[in-house]
Parts: C-alpha cells; structure tokens; sequence
C-alpha cells in the first residue's frame, strides 16, 4: 500500500447538508441533487457481506445504489476507487458529543438535604429523568473532527451526569446546524450509579443509589396511575381537575424514558450485575456500557443476556523500576494491565453481544491503537467491524439508517486505503450524510523511509524521512552524528534545510543551513532539486528511496504477544484459578483439591449439642452436610472421600459473625438522612474483597454484613457465607429472615461529626426516640393504605389513586409484620431501655441489641423484652456512652439469660474472634463451651440460623473449621475452614497460593519492564490502603469526604 | 463473694504492710523473662529488689527470714509486661478532645514533655495494670519531632511519683514519601499523584535541626537558651534514644541513613511494618525495632495473611532486637491486651518464652531500663507479678497480685467495682 496512486478528483464545495428548508440563505442558491458513484472499490456493506469490486451510488446524503453492476445515471460524479476500501463509518453509542459539561458546584460544609434543582423537578437532584440531549446539544466542529479522523459517523449523545440521565440523542458528526444533524432525537434512555454533580447529600452511597433508583420506578409508575385513575373517575372530566396531587417534571420525564433503549453505565463488572438486579425487579433490560473488567466475571455476566458497550481504556503499563514502589502495586492490577486487552475477546468468545466505544479513553488518538491490541489478543476483525457498526445501531434502533451500506441508508461510509485494521492503513476520507472530510489527501505522497542523499554528486549523506504524514521529520548522517532536517512538501514540491560545517559549503569555517528545494517522482519517491549552501552557491542534489518507514508502534505490535495469566475468581490475591477449559469458553465451578465428602478422623468435636465436648471422634460430611459422627467410621467404604487426620486437633462450627462490615463496595453508611430503611447492604455485596479470604483464615463462615450506625434507622443487612471465590448473589445464606440495622446514641445524633453537622434531626437522645415513633406510626398508616388497596375491588382500583409504595415504609412495615428484624446499636443503658419501650408500645421487638456495652445494666428488662445481644469483648474508653462499658458484660448477660454474641465490627478482630470469646472466661469465668457458643450457636440464634448452623450435629450444613489446638487458646491457627462441605481455607493450599502469587506478579512485573524498554508509556503506581469500615470508625470516615 | 471480699481484704493488708516486708513467693512457675523457665521457684523479694530467684526443689531456704510467705503453687510469676509507645494517662475518652493531651501544635517540638500530663487517675491505666502490663513508655503523638517520653510505672499518687525513666527519648514520625489513597472497587486510579511534594523539605528540616542541635549543644557559650536544642542534648551523647516511627521500607532505610549521618547512639524504629524486607541494614546499624502492633491486617492484599502474626519470629530469626506495642487506632484502652499479641506472636515462630522476652527484657533493653527491670533476676526491682495460669492467653491471664519496686498494687478497677455491682443487683455467683 506505500504506493499511492495519484487521483483527480473533484473538489466538492459542500459544506452544508442536504437541505435547510426553513432557514433563509445568503448569496446563489447552492443546492444539489448530485448523485457520486465511488467505483472499483473493496465494499464492506458490514461486517459480513464484502463485494470485491463494488460501486457505491449516493445522492442528497443517502446510499441510492450500492452493488457489482450499477447503471449509472448520467451526469454522475465518478470517483475511481481501485485498489481501495469502503466501509460504513463507525459508531459509537457512548459519547458526550456536543453537550455543555454539567456545571460542577462545589459542595458547602452544611448539610443540604433538599435539591438544588430549579422548576417543578422531583425531590433528588440526582434524578434528571426531564433532561433530553436533543434539546441542550450544540455541534462541536472540534470534537467531531477528532471522532471523524477515526471513523467515526455518528455518535449517541447525552450529559453525563446523575442516576438518571434523561434522555440521549443520535447525532451526526458532520459540520452544521443542529436541525439537521440530529439523527434520532431519543435514542436510548441513560443511567447510572453516579450521582454526579448533584450537591444534595442523599444518596452518599452506591446502595443509596441503588435504592433511589428503585423508588424511581416506584414513583414513576405511581405517578402514571394517578393520571389513568383520575381518568376512570365516572362523570369526570380530566381537564377541570388536578390530575396530579403533585406535578413532577421528573418523573414525567422517567415514564417518557420507558419505552427508549436503557443505557446503565457501570464502573466495575459487579456494578453491571447490580445494575441488571434492578432490571429484573422493574422488568426493563439495560444495555450494559461496561467498565473494561467484564472478563473477570463472565459467566454471571453472560447469565443476564445483557448486551454490552465496552471500552477500551486498556491502562498503561505501570512504572516497576523502583521494586519497593511497585509493592504497591496489586496483583489485580498488574493482571488488569495484562488481561484488559483481551476483555473484549472474552465477550466474543461468550457470545455476548456487544458495541465498542471510545468513551473512557483518555485520548481518542489511542482508538485504533487499542483496537488493534484487542485484537492481537483474539478479538477477530469482524467482530470488531461489527461491533463498532451493526451492534450500535441495532442497539439504538437505528439499524434502518446507520451502520451498513444499503439502499436508503446515510451516506456515512468511510474510504481506506486497506483493510481497516491494518496499521498501515490510511483512512482517506469518511463521508457523513453525504458530505465529504478529507482526512488524507489520496493524493498526499508517503515519502517516508531511508534515502541516500547525494549533493553535488560526490557527497553522500543517509537521509531518514519519518514522523507523521502531515507533519514530517527527519535526519542526515553527517559523520555519524544525526542531524535533525526540517522537511515540507506541498504536491511534489518538497523542501529540506538542514544544518552543515562542510568545507565545501561554508567558509572558512562558516556554519549554516543548507537548503534543498527539488521535486518528487511520484513512482519511485526520487527526489531531484537544487539545492543552496551557505555560501550562496547553487548546487545539483538528488535523493534515492532505500527502504520504507518502520512505525515504532509497529514494532510494539510486533512483541505484543498472545500470552496472559489466568483469570482468577475473585480477581485478587489469593483468588483461585478455575479449570480453564479450551480457553475462556468454559469456566466450571470445581475447584482442584475441593471434594464433595470428606471425612474427619480422631477429631475432638466442640458439638455445641448437649453431648458437649466429644474426643476422638470421627465425622463425616457429604453433599454440604453432617452426615454423621460416630467413634469409628470405616474410611475404606468412602475410598472416594477426602480423609482428614484430626489426631490432636479440634473441630468446630464455623464463626458467624453478627457484626461485619467487610465485603461492601462504597459505602457502608446512608448516613443523610434519619432514616435510610430502604437501603440494603444485599445490593452493595463485594465478593473481591481480601478480609474474606483473611477471615476464613481464622475460622469465619458466616457474617451479617451491616449497614453503619450513622441513623437511627440504618439500612437492610445482607447475611452471606463467605463463598471466596463466588459472585455476591452466591454468597448470600439462602433463605434467610431479613434484618435491619438500627442504631442510638452519640453516632446517629452525630455527636462526633465536627461542628458542622448539628442541624440533622436528632442531635439528642431526646430526639431520637422521636424519630422512632415518627416513623412507625407513619408506618402504621402506611401499612393501613396498603390494606385499605388490597381490599378493593377491581372496578373500585381502576379509579382509586393508589397508595405510593415507598421502600423506606416497607421496610418498617416489615418489621410491625414480624418478617424484618432489627439488629441495634446500642451502649448506654437510658437508650436500650427507651428502644424496648417504642417497640412494647409500637408492637414489635427488637431482635438484636449489638454492642450494648452497657447491657448489663438493664440485662433483666433485656430479658423481659425478649431481646438478644451481640458485643465486643473489651472495647471502651473510645467516646463517652463507652465509659462504663466493662469486658464482664458478655458474661453477665450470658448468665442472666440472654443469648449473647461476641461480634467484631471490625475487619482485624473478625479474623480473631476465637480469642474475643475466649476473653469472656479470662473476664467472668465463662465456660469454655459457653465461651465457643458466642461466636456460633448464639450468633445462628439471633440471626434466625441456627437450624441449618451454629453446631455440629447431623443434618446440619458442613460449615466446620479444623483447628490446631483448643480453639480458645490464643495459640490455637486455623488449619482448614469447610463451608457447605467444602474446603475454602487450607493452611497448606494458602502456602501454594502465597507462592504462585509472588510467580504472577514477576511474570507480569518482567513483562511491564520489557514493555517500556519498548518504548511503552507508563504510569505511576498508587499507594493504596484498603478502607476499613467499622461503626466506630464511621464518623471520621464520613468527615474526610 | 467471699472469696471476692478476701483477696480485697488480703490487697489491703499488702498494700499496708508490704513497703517494708520482705516476701517469698513459693512453688510458682517463674517465667524469668530471659528466656529461662524455673517449674518450682523460689522468688525472694526485700526492700524492693529481687533479692532470691531459686529452684524451690534445690536450694536451701531460710524462710524466717522473709515476713511473708506466699505459696503460689501451680500459678505463673512474671516480670512486669512493659508497654513501649504509648498514650496511656495522656488520652482518657478518644473521641473527647478536652481528654487528650498528646498532640501539642508544632512539627518540630522535642521540648515537650509527655511526663507532665501522665494522669496517673486515669481510669484506663487500672485496667491494663490488672492484665500484668506494670511500666510503660508514655508517648506524645503528631508532628515530625512530637516530643519527649518518659517510662511510668501504671501505679503512682501523681506524675512524680510514678516516673521510672525521665525523658528517655524523643520521637520522630519520619515523613512520608508517598501518601495513600483508600482503594475501593472498581477504581484503578489515573492520572493521580500522591507523592508528598513536601517529603524532601520535611527531612531537610528535620535534618536542619539535627545539625542545629548538635552544633548548639557542642558549643560551650550559648548565647541565648533554645529550648528545642537543649531537649535533644541526651540524645547526641546518648543517654537519650532516638525513636524513629516508620513502617514503608523506604522511609525507613531513608530514616536509618540519617541516624548515621548524625551519629546518633540509640536508634529505635518504632513500627517497622515493612523491617522483615531490610533485616541486614537493621542488623549491621544495630537498630532495634518496635513492632507494629501484632493484631493488625497486612497492609496489600497480597501480603501473606499472618504477616503482622509473624513478624516477630522474622526479627527474631534475624537476630535483631525487637518488642510489641500496641499503638494504633484505640490505642490506650488496648493496652491491656499486649500480653495476647505476645500469645499470637507464640502461635506464629516465636517460642513462648521469647514472646515473653518481646513484652518484658526486650523492651526493657530498647527502653534502657534493664539494669533495673525487664526480667526475674537477682538484684533488679521487684516488678513482678503472679497470674493463675499462662498471661500471654486471654484464656488463663488472671493477675491475683503485683508488685512494683517491690510494693503489692491495687489490682482493683472501675470495670471490676461495675461487675461486682451488677451481680449483687442479680443476684448471681
């Protein structure tokens, strides 16, 4: 392809579209009603139909013929094509093309808890559901040459901002009016967990989001009935009546969004499986604009049937030089650097239809750069073409205008000097709605490569011409030295000046440019001119093409090669490899050394039953269960099953954990409002988190995963097992009762929040009994309206405005109903006394009093209420309502009665509870099966489990752990923790692990070295420290952000 | 409750009557703290000082010539468990800023002293000292230089009373060179810089004073006092360590070449998360490190999860000079849990007896108050103390009596007077 064939061609003086009917005009009409026929062409009419030798027939902006033999019409403009290609331009179904930046307000130090937003909005400024693109979009000439010089024809548009985004337009990316480049006014509808430039405080979490969006649709939907309703309403004329208790521009705009495509940008694949939670609930199928991790959770993400935009932000090595720095660098990182390229191979080879954007790239020039790495590391071509033609504009039913070259379509195509993937290959021109960009001159001469370069006929220099086309440089080989030229052509012209000291051009000792003019043949790149030196004198020169131009980036093409590491589950250290069946294809759950029975010989069983303690016992579980334990069972009949030697080792149930707040993404706290009851940690669960893995290292199975305790009434918890390696939905406790997070005192009064939040009700424990009967008589009348509905009839419905059904009241509603239950913050003994009494009063129980320091102090009304209590061993002295909190408590409330936990709030100490338990017979001379039960039995009681965990009795889940030594001593490690029968912590499995860690990282570190002596940009690596999340720790927490 | 009401009974008659006795404690396991165990002990105390350390099966004894004998057989005597790096006295509620005082204004402030605002009152002081923990370095905070320290015994009328070590060190929290982010999911972080822009004029100032200091203090006419120079005098001729707080590897070898490039006699890193990476440098410059607390969390994910567990059996096998603390988040009401970070370390490499070494002679060395404490040996203080079974397990920790410099102390607390309280309320054993 060096070889460009010179062409006339017809300079085309379009610079408007096809027509502008109601617009005056300045000068000489200029209307067309040309027809131009590309001929001889390569014709890709997609990604699968390809003619040879094709002719393309356009006119006023539209493909009127396209095919092998097409009849002319006369007084065509003929464009001869030989030897190149035609393409549909390319499409990108996420930009922000011509839309004004969201204005960005920086938030004030008050809380502000209603919207900013102007006009009969609805009540979060998060929610733009009214904005339409269409209506704010301003062509940006800029911008479109930047996605034209790619390919590109036409875009979808829409302002990045909020949950709800409104509205996204399709545009073309041709020069002009407005008028006439909107293609498709409401394209798709957009969304996300981002609340962007909104300044109001609520939602501050990824549930909060979750859950604003969900009450959305609610509103939305109840907001539409008003209206049908009030029309039902016999004798009734619509006109003379308020349809509407409240006019909301919001959710009018959401129920108009309904019935376009649904667009959820998401930041990581666990986002995307979130996001398709909630269009499960709502009945809608987003399209998944996807963050560039999907490979690292396919199989869930093929389970949605999703379809996906991907982009292509592929991260830049990372700089390894400095090894101490690059301890910072995570294994997930370095896998990410090496894996990302081959994300969208992983989509294809899963069948998982998807698009291709530019979004996320931080600059568009690295597009085909990208591309071409994608598919270097197995993306085949034509999926490429497809998904950045076909997909797109099916997803955005546009698939009748854009995206292939038919009859009737835009004339948007673009001409290449090859195929479109070649790194060779120039890109002519992209021709949008029949308009012409020249990117490239066809004409414009490659002149790129070594030339001898002789002056005067006797001397000769090594010419290098190189740079890019439009902006050539290049350099002379004078005495081994390079000397830098500047270089210019214009049509054949070329000039060249360069620096010389050579005798025969200077005097005596005089120094200057020489200066070269000549001409360019275009055939064999001769270039033969005169030239003048520094001396004034004129001299014959001439220049003879040797070899061609290597791009640097050709040579990185040319190392990169198809070779990375596994993907892990979950993609972090300590993550397991899956059997990888031929490639990405086929991801089995079976994990090596994990086997469906195992038997446990010569065990001392902590039974938690009334047998106690047994010693030398044999256990055998099969099918995720205790299925027996006996004095002897005979290991030659389960020859199949994996023989554990438990000789002076000890066997418990696993530890659940009432209290944690590990494996949450962003957030733990819906801290801005008094109530955030609609909140759910199960929407937020973060399989990827490290503490899992640390935990089952110290024997943990089971954990309430808690909302924080920065509101009387917190958000719902998730109970999950901790299932290392399997996706959220997968880790939750099947079946399991609801539960939800209350709290009191100095935290939900925000007494250590600094001075600026002091304005939030409550802000005394006056208040906050307050807002507890508040909220549950509202929920009373709320549960009333629910059944005052419920009881009409069909007929009666069909005219009566329906109650609005609010997450927050159903929450509450639950409770009264005895299906949730509240799991309490708690410390001083005024305010655990003062909950009893709301809930006697109110009809309902509190369930769980957790860290209730002070407990012991009204341990009688604790028992009289019914409650439970889950508490720290020995923690104090950190705020005031902890003063008289004692590490006797534990054992006081045992005594007296109640079931009491011991909990950890705390990533560290979840991985130690053994020796939080075992604090209780240091502090109250607990029995040491006592001691073990406040870490198993009492936990499965209070959350409602202990049917299925807690003890090890038959029937039960296998959830065991094998210690070392007496599980309460403080010299007692975990060997093996078994959750549902199998083994998902093994000291000599995590030996292996720890090894095949190090290997990863120096494979990866050495390949990111070779990568930047290749020339390779990198980035610098980031110091980084997991965010820990504990009640006590909230407020600082929340006050950093 | 009887019982409850006797041991109360029996303290007070020690308290009253032990100054000027002389005790023999019969028949215990005496965990010397220097590695030796003896099954049977003889343990002799008079006028404050160790005065008998024997095998009760193999020496002679002349028992009348101690007031009081007591027979702890089958229970565990121990040196005194000292808490190096800590705020114990100096921060009574940590959310309630009018109860701290360990964080004075200034970077560079080696002039204040901790000494002075010990509150030997504190409430929490009595609950660590009932876990065994008797001494402990009273550590101010903050700053790039945060002051003076002073070793405290846990029992004292007031602050003068109490000392044990004045002034046995300053501290430096060396700056950091990289600061960090909070990773979340799904970030990845571009573009961000979190190098400290500051980090090479924060140690040019601390070198600065270094060179300042010694200069001043070598100089024979001053002629105007400085009282941030005359606070690092002790720490040019050594009578004063250098307490270097650091835990990035990098940091610390920066901070290990500028303790030899001011010569400084005593240095002591404080933290050490990363030390395992640099035994050799630690070793050949003859630093001893105090470790990061042992129940903490490896800081990357990557890190083999019992890092923290472990690290004391790495300094150990390394041969270098270490001991635990407990500085951190909730730091002074943790205290009392040291002697458990001891057990894990026991359950991660170290021998028993060398996790105790960790708690007691260890740190008495880094402290440079072993002449005096530290271990059970002939002619050191009595700091002693004898729990019913193993101390370094939570499980069988039980402090029945201590003594400091001889003197049996109040092993009661508020936390204790609570307990009893509330079981009268119930009525329950």
């Amino acid at each position: 392809m060096r070889k460009i064939v010179l062409y006339l061609f017809f300079y085309l003086f379009h610079t408007t579209l096809v027509a502008q009917q109601t617009f005056p005009y300045n000068g000489v009409s200029n209307n067309k009603h040309i027809f131009y026929a590309f001929t001889n062409a390569k014709i890709f009419v997609d990604h699968e139909i390809i003619i040879e030798n094709g002719i393309l027939l356009i006119k006023e902006g539209l493909i009127v013929g396209i095919g092998e033999n097409l009849e002319l019409p006369k007084g065509t403009v003929i464009f001869d094509l030989k030897g190149k290609f035609i393409y549909p331009s390319l499409i990108d179904a996420y930009t922000n093309y011509g839309m004004p930046e969201p204005r960005l307000i920086t938030k004030g130090t008050i809380p502000q808890m209603e919207s900013n937003s102007k006009g009969a909005c609805g009540w979060n400024q998060s929610v733009k559901a009214e904005i339409e693109a269409h209506r704010i979009f301003n062509s940006d000439s800029k911008a479109a040459e930047e996605m034209r010089k790619i390919g590109f024809g036409a875009v979808l548009t829409f302002q990045k901002d909020g949950i709800v985004r409104g509205s996204a337009a399709f545009v073309s990316l041709a020069d002009g009016r407005e008028n006439e480049l909107i293609i498709c006014e409401k394209a798709a509808a957009m969304f996300s967990f981002d609340k962007g430039t909104s300044t109001q405080d609520y939602p501050s979490s990824l549930m909060g989001s979750v859950a604003l969006l969900r009450q959305t649709y609610l509103d939305a939907d109840w907001y539409k009935k008003q209206t049908s309703s009030s029309a039902n309403i016999p004798n009734r004329t619509i006109k003379n009546v308020i349809e509407h208790t409240e006019l909301n521009f919001s959710l009018e705009g959401f129920n108009n969004l309904q019935k376009l495509p649904q667009i959820f940008e998401t930041t990581d694949k666990l986002s995307a499986l979130r996001a398709d939670k909630i269009a499960a609930e709502f009945n809608v199928k987003y399209i998944i604009k996807a963050s560039g991790n999907e490979y690292q959770r396919l199989e869930e993400l093929k389970l949605t049937n999703c379809k996906f935009i991907i982009p292509l932000n592929f991260p830049a090595a990372y700089d390894v030089e400095d090894a101490y720095d690059a301890l910072n660098l995570s294994l997930a990182e370095l896998k990410h650097w090496e894996m990302a390229p081959s994300n969208p191979f992983a989509l294809e080879k899963y069948s998982i239809p998807f698009a291709i954007t530019t979004a996320d790239l931080k600059d568009k020039k690295d597009f085909w750069k990208n591309i071409r790495k994608a598919i270097s590391n197995g993306l085949s071509e034509k999926q490429a073409l497809k998904s950045l033609t076909v997909t797109p504009a099916e997803m955005l039913n546009v698939s009748d205008k854009v995206g292939r070259l038919k009859n009737g379509f835009l004339a948007n195509f673009i001409i290449t000097s090859g195929n479109l993937f070649d790194e060779t290959t120039i890109i002519f021109e992209n021709w949008i709605q029949g308009i012409s960009y020249k990117l490239n001159e066809y004409n414009s001469l490659d002149i790129r490569g070594d030339y001898d370069l002789i002056i005067d006929n006797k001397d000769i220099y090594k010419l290098k011409i190189e740079g890019e086309i439009e902006k050539l440089k290049g350099s002379v080989l004078i005495d081994t030295i390079n000397t830098p030229i500047n270089i210019a052509i214009a049509g054949n012209s070329v000039s060249i000046s360069f620096n010389t000291t050579n005798a025969n051009y200077c005097q005596n000792g005089f120094s200057g440019a020489i200066r070269l003019s000549g001409n360019i043949n275009n055939e064999t790149l001769k270039m033969i001119g005169t030239a003048q030196t520094p001396n004034g004198d004129w001299l014959d020169w001439q220049a003879k093409y040797k070899l061609p131009y290597i791009s640097k980036t050709d040579l990185l093409i040319k190392i990169e090669t198809i070779n990375y590491g596994q993907v892990i589950y979950p993609f972090s250290a300590f993550g397991k490899k899956l059997e990888d069946r031929d490639g990405f294809n086929k991801i089995v759950y079976d994990f090596k050394n994990r086997y469906d029975a195992i038997l446990i010989k010569n065990i001392t069983v902590w039974t938690n039953e009334a047998e106690g303690i047994l010693k030398n016992k044999d256990v055998y579980i099969t099918e995720g269960r205790i299925v027996r334990i006996a004095d002897e069972i005979n290991a030659t009949k389960l020859a199949f099953a994996k023989i554990i030697d438990g000789e002076g080792k000890h066997l418990t149930a696993g530890i659940i954990d009432e209290h944690s707040h590990i494996a949450i993404s962003n957030g733990v706290n819906e801290a801005t409002q008094a109530s955030s009851a609609e909140v759910r940690i199960e929407d937020v669960i973060n399989s990827e988190d490290i503490n899992i893995y640390r935990q089952l290292a110290g024997g943990v199975t089971t954990a309430q995963l808690l909302h924080g305790s920065a509101n009387p009434i917190g958000g719902q918890s998730a109970i999950i097992k901790l299932r290392w390696g399997k996706a959220p939905e997968e880790m939750k406790f099947a079946k399991a009762d609801g539960f939800i997070k209350f709290a009191l005192g100095e935290n939900v009064k925000q007494s250590n929040w600094g001075e600026y939040y002091t304005t939030r009700f409550p802000q005394s424990r006056m208040g906050v009994e307050q807002v507890y009967y508040d909220y549950f008589t509202r929920a009373k009348e709320y549960i009333l309206k629910q059944k005052s509905f419920i009881a009409l009839s069909e007929k009666e419905k069909a005219y009566t405005i329906p109650y609005r059904k609010d997450l927050e009241m159903e929450a509450l509603a639950e409770i009264l109903n005895n299906k949730r239950f509240i799991t309490c913050h708690s410390y001083v003994q005024s305010e655990i006394n003062m909950l009893m009494h709301v809930a006697d009063s109110m009809g309902f129980k509190i369930n769980t009093f957790t860290h209730i320091l002070e407990g012991y102090k009204v341990a009688d009304k604790m028992k009289l209420h019914g409650a439970g209590a889950s508490t720290f061993s020995d923690w104090w002295a950190y705020k005031i309502e902890v003063q008289d909190a004692i590490p006797y408590n534990a054992s006081l409330l045992n005594q007296m009665g109640i079931i009491t936990a011991i909990n950890s709030d705390d990533a560290e100490m979840g991985r130690r509870l053994n020796q939080e338990a075992a604090k209780s017979i240091k502090y109250g001379k607990m029995s040491e099966e006592d001691a073990l039960k406040l870490i198993t039995l009492n936990p499965a009681k209070l959350l409602h489990i202990d049917s299925k965990v807690g003890s090890i009795k038959v029937g039960k889940d296998a959830d065991l752990v094998v210690w070392s030594d007496n599980p309460l001593s403080i010299y007692a490690k975990v060997e093996k923790t078994i959750i549902d029968g199998l083994i998902y912590f093994d000291k000599e499995e995590d030996l292996i692990l720890r090894k095949d860690i190090q290997k990863e990282r120096s494979r990866i570190i050495q390949k990111m070295l070779s990568d930047k002596k290749g020339g390779a940009l990198t980035q610098k690596i980031h110091n980084k420290i997991k965010k820990l999340d504990g009640c006590e720790s909230i407020e600082l927490d929340y006050l950093k952000e | 409750m009887k019982n409850i009401l006797f041991i109360i009974l029996l303290l007070i008659t020690v308290i009253t009557s032990a100054q000027n006795k002389s005790i023999l404690l019969m028949n215990g396991v005496a965990h010397l703290g220097n590695d030796s165990i003896i099954q049977n002990s003889a343990i002799g105390i008079k006028d404050g000082k160790i005065i008998l350390v024997g095998d009760a099966r193999s020496i002679t004894l002349d028992k009348t010539a101690f007031n009081e004998i007591i027979n702890v057989f089958g229970k565990h005597i121990y040196p005194a468990f000292i808490a190096p790096n800590s705020t114990l006295g100096l921060s009574e509620v940590d959310a309630v800023r009018a109860s701290n005082d360990f964080n004075e204004v200034g970077t560079i402030i080696p002039n204040v002293r901790s000494l002075i605002a010990y509150n030997t009152d504190s409430k929490i002081i009595p609950t660590v000292r009932s876990n065994g923990i008797l001494l402990a370095q009273i550590t101010p905070r903050g700053g790039i230089i945060s002051g003076t320290s002073s070793i405290m015994m846990l029992d004292g009328w007031n602050w003068e009373d109490a000392a044990y070590k004045i002034d046995d060190g300053i501290h430096i929290n060396w700056p950091h060179i990289q600061s960090h982010k909070f990773s979340e999911e799904g970030n990845m972080y571009h573009g961000y810089d979190d190098t400290n822009k500051e980090y090479t004029r924060q140690t040019n100032e601390l070198k600065k004073i270094f060179a300042e200091a010694k200069a001043y203090n070598n100089s024979e006419f001053k002629e105007e006092k400085n009282l941030r120079f005359e606070a690092m005098k002790a720490v040019f001729n050594g009578a004063q360590s250098v307490f270097i707080h650091s835990n990035n590897v990098k940091e610390i070898i920066e901070a290990v070449n500028f303790t030899k490039q001011y010569d400084l006699k005593k240095v002591v890193i404080v933290g050490g998360r990363d030390s395992w990476m640099i035994l050799d440098l630690l070793r050949e410059n003859n630093i001893a490190v105090i470790v990061s607390r042992v129940h903490n969390l490896p800081k990357n994910p990557e890190d083999d999860i019992d890092l923290p567990f472990k690290l004391p059996y790495l300094l150990q096998k390394a041969g270098i000079l270490f001991c635990l603390n407990n500085g951190g988040d909730k730091e002074a009401m943790g205290t009392r849990n040291l002697p458990f970070m001891a057990g894990t370390a026991a359950a991660y490499g170290l021998t028993k007896e060398q996790a105790l070494k960790a708690i007691t002679l260890n740190t008495a060395k880094i402290l440079g108050i072993d002449k005096t404490t530290g271990s059970i040996e002939l002619g050191k203080e009595a700091n002693i103390f004898i729990s019913t079974g193993d101390a370094l397990d939570m499980k069988t920790n039980n402090v029945e009596i201590a003594f400091l410099k001889g003197i049996s102390i109040d092993l009661n607390n508020t936390q204790k007077i609570l307990y009893e309280k509330y079981k009268i309320k119930y009525g329950l054993k």
